[in-house]
């Protein structure tokens, strides 16, 4: 029973590392103030992971299990998400400054029809981003 | 410009109160025009259909169709703050 607890409170520090983590990466991203230098992120999402794993070898209560499970789901879906979210283009096709924009067409929000032709003798500001989401 | 549906553009846009105009490109065809797909590792929720997705760039133009400043995402996760827009927009459109 002892072990129990000393696991179920390895895991609850665990998964209070990697929330308040989680939630201080998510207010960044809301203030468009993400680093470049996101190693210290890296440090502590896979300490949660680590401790989470910690907790399970030292075994928690049934429901204790819960806090060490989130802390390494979270604690490793972070550092994954990193590792692939480099963005490269094509470089001998990707369009420059000093280029001329190309004429498109498209379909907006409610579904009409959209040409590029009636950007012609407007200062233009252009958005591509992934999703909704 | 996105991948989004335009039932989906429709349904969000309220969220962020946003009016410009918002256009759709689930088949990168106006992406693959300016060559913005990335060729990268392709991340993107469970429930999106598009093949892949634009990097995330902004591009000021002028009257002529001329580009003038862009603003190209190396990584998706960090993008160029509002202010760096706002300065490159008085800088070019309001020289």
């Amino acid at each position: 029973m002892a072990r129990n607890k000393t696991g179920t409170k390895i895991g609850l520090a665990a998964a209070t590392i990697a929330v308040v983590t989680a939630w201080y990466w998510f207010y960044l991203v809301d203030e468009v103030a993400l680093p470049s230098d996101r190693s210290l992120f890296v440090v502590l999402f896979l300490l949660a992971a680590a401790l989470g794993v910690l907790a399970l070898v030292k075994r928690t209560s049934w429901f204790g299990a819960a806090p060490a499970l989130l802390a390494i789901a979270i604690g490793l879906f972070f550092p994954v998400t990193m590792s692939v979210s480099e963005q490269i283009v094509a470089r001998d096709t990707v369009i420059e400054v000093g280029d001329t924009v190309p004429r498109f067409t498209s379909i907006d929000g409610s579904g009409n029809a959209f040409d590029s032709g009636v950007l012609s003798g407007h200062l233009v500001l252009i958005k591509f981003f992934r999703a909704h989401w | 410009m996105s991948v989004d549906l335009p039932e989906v553009i429709a349904d969000r846009r309220h969220l962020h109160g946003l009016t410009a105009t918002m256009l759709s490109d689930q088949q990168l065809a106006v992406t693959d025009l300016f060559g913005l797909r990335n060729q990268g590792f392709h991340s993107a929720p469970g429930t999106e259909e598009a093949a892949a997705l634009p990097v995330p760039a902004t591009l000021l133009v002028d009257r002529d169709g001329t580009v003038l400043w862009m603003d190209l995402s190396e990584n998706y996760q960090r993008r160029s703050d509002p202010s760096v827009v706002l300065a490159a927009m008085k800088t070019h459109f309001d020289p």
